[in-house]
């Protein structure tokens, strides 16, 4: 078939339609310092206004190939407007949480009406804007939330959330409404922006850190909700082995599921083909060993590998370390189009 | 002897019906075994009096080496399994703990320690469950640990090895964006003729990175931490450490 742009081949893969090879992005951050010096747009100053954020997310297009751009880059904008401190990490890492504002019991106050106008969330909805316009018509724009679960492990800390899931998960449910409603009034308005597709990461979700069970009481009503809100395509990002729910991800009514390369993706293939919409497992090449790690012939040999064995669109498992190089970032595009080939 | 219906507690849990059918380590000891449960099903309300219970037929130290800390073997084993995910570790490791604590005030003394170990988590990663595991086993098999806790910038590791002297340094990360601070405090350390063995793990963290600089072992999983720091005491370097666990 004729070569499609990016942006054309990302949204028909995401919609269950032939392209004319497999698509390559990143669910997760795509920004690394060597972007950042040839885009002159730099951490922090990225994580906080709308023209570096969308700059530097450019360059996934311009300098990586990649078939959609992606803001933001942090996973702290909606906790931060919720009452976290955010600690900056200057130029070369990405903001943390540092104080967690409620203990579990704290009364929540509802969503502010301002909520899209506080922190950093106008800007962050600038950046969609200005990406829509300036690659938009060439490239997927993607625009970045955090899961329910995992802002309310902001909201009220990692351990204390753990533990309380595990203990009495009916207390956790005001901080989980609470942070659905946030992460669904920012993919709405990112979505008016002019994204094309809303990625939710929901890293806290991940089998390293919760159970099967804790999924299904405290995760999935929550996703299931705000995903039931989004009326654009969703991708469902979390971390770690998802073997034992890749079903309850599915039944979450979610478009597409970016999952690291410890999931077993001929399995989980095979499980996502009895739903009766077409689902993309995205993902394949290790962030670490491989993307940080391994040479650009290791990065497209890994990709020609990962999508014989299924994956639909190919993406570093996790967010990429952004010491990676740009060779191997390439070599993703480099082994998606050599697999086409062979 | 005493019989413990370890059934009611695997249904509390919801577990797989496989493990219940597998052997299960237990004291034949009633009074250790109502320690032992009380690590294994994380009830830290159960810990006060089951310590204080078998302080009539045993000593602290033997409490807590084969009471709580067989326990807590016991959930380490469950973990390794898949049976149990991290909320219950984390929380059976707070019941031992709180039982340690118990048996140490009953001591009038702390356990003599074997050495200090300082554990950190990368600073921006805000994950720190692997690094309290880990705590929680050094302390358990003797070690007096510095928790330096989680998003640790490198200059507050370099600090705490001068002042605290450890036998070994360990780090955890979990993200993919914080890991690179691993090699900067390696090649700070060494720069200061510091080769201690420095134990490297995590979701985030390859054996492959870890090995690419000097005095890195890569952790595979937090129950590597005791056998490791027990060697980093008997006096071996950091590349006979590496050595014998990164092979």
């Amino acid at each position: 078939m004729s070569e499609m742009s990016n942006r054309e081949r990302f949204l028909a893969k995401m919609a269950g339609q032939e392209t004319d090879r497999t698509p390559v992005f990143c669910a997760d951050q795509t920004a690394t310092y060597e972007q950042m010096e040839h885009l002159q747009a730099f951490w922090p100053e990225a994580h906080c206004k709308a023209k570096d954020m969308a700059t530097l997310a450019s360059g996934a297009y311009h300098m990586l190939g990649f078939d959609a751009v992606r803001v933001p880059f942090c996973q702290t904008i909606e906790a931060e407007v919720l009452g976290c401190t955010p600690k900056h990490a200057g130029r070369e890492g990405l903001p943390s949480i540092d104080v967690h504002p409620f203990k579990i019991g704290d009364p929540v106050k509802p969503l502010p009406d301002n909520f899209l106008e506080l922190g950093r969330i106008p800007e962050l909805i600038n950046a969609v804007k200005m990406l829509k316009e300036e690659v938009g018509d060439k490239v997927a724009v993607i625009g970045g939330i955090i899961g329910p679960y995992s802002i309310a492990a902001s909201l009220v800390g990692v351990i204390d959330i753990l533990k309380m899931s595990f203990k009495n998960p009916e207390k956790l449910v005001p901080y989980l409404d609470l942070a659905e409603q946030a992460g669904t009034a920012l993919a709405q308005a990112l979505v008016e922006a002019g994204a094309d597709v809303i990625c939710i990461e929901d890293m806290m979700a991940s089998m390293d850190m919760i159970s099967p069970k804790i999924y299904k009481t405290s995760v999935a009503p929550w996703e299931t909700r705000q995903i039931k809100s989004i009326s654009v395509p969703v991708i469902l990002h979390i971390c770690g082995n998802l073997d034992l729910i890749i079903d309850d991800i599915a039944e979450t009514g979610v478009t597409a599921i970016s999952v690291e390369p410890k999931v077993d993706a001929p399995a989980a293939k095979e499980k996502l083909s009895k739903y009766d919409r077409f689902i993309p497992l995205i993902g394949g090449v290790d962030a670490v060993t491989t993307l940080y790690s391994g040479s650009p012939e290791q990065v497209a040999q890994v990709t020609v590998d990962a999508i014989n064995q299924g994956y639909d669109m190919i993406a570093p498992g996790c967010s990429i370390p952004p010491g990676s190089t740009l060779e191997n970032l390439k070599a993703m595009v480099i082994g998606a189009q050599r697999q086409k080939a062979d | 002897m005493a019989t413990v219906d370890l059934n009611s507690v695997f249904v509390r849990y919801d577990l797989k019906k496989e493990v219940i059918e597998k052997s299960v380590s237990t004291s034949k000891d009633v009074l250790l075994q109502a320690v032992i449960t009380a690590v294994v099903d994380g009830d830290e309300d159960a810990i006060p009096g089951a310590v204080n219970a078998a302080f009539a037929a045993h000593d602290p130290m033997d409490i807590i080496k084969d009471g709580l800390v067989k326990g807590m073997a016991e959930v380490s084993r469950l973990w390794d399994e898949g049976v149990y995910f991290l909320p219950q570790t984390i929380i059976s490791s707070d019941a031992m703990l709180a039982g340690i604590e118990i048996c140490e005030e009953k001591m009038g003394k702390a356990m003599d320690k074997k050495g200090v170990v300082i554990t950190h988590t990368a600073e921006g990663d805000i994950h720190d469950l692997g690094q309290k595991i880990v705590n929680a086993l050094l302390r358990a098999n003797g070690f007096e640990v510095v928790d330096l806790g989680k998003d640790v910038p490198v200059d507050d590791v370099i600090s705490a090895v001068k002042k605290y002297k450890p036998v070994m340094v360990t780090g955890t990360a979990l993200m993919t964006t914080t890991m690179t601070a691993f090699k900067k405090i390696a090649s700070r350390l060494t720069h200061d003729h510091n080769e201690l063995p420095f134990v490297c793990g995590g979701g985030a963290v390859s054996l492959e990175y870890v090995n690419s600089f000097d005095t890195g072992i890569w952790g595979k999983d937090a129950q590597q931490a005791p056998g490791m720091a027990e060697d980093a005491v008997s006096g071996k370097s950091w590349s006979q450490i590496r050595e014998k666990y990164n092979g």
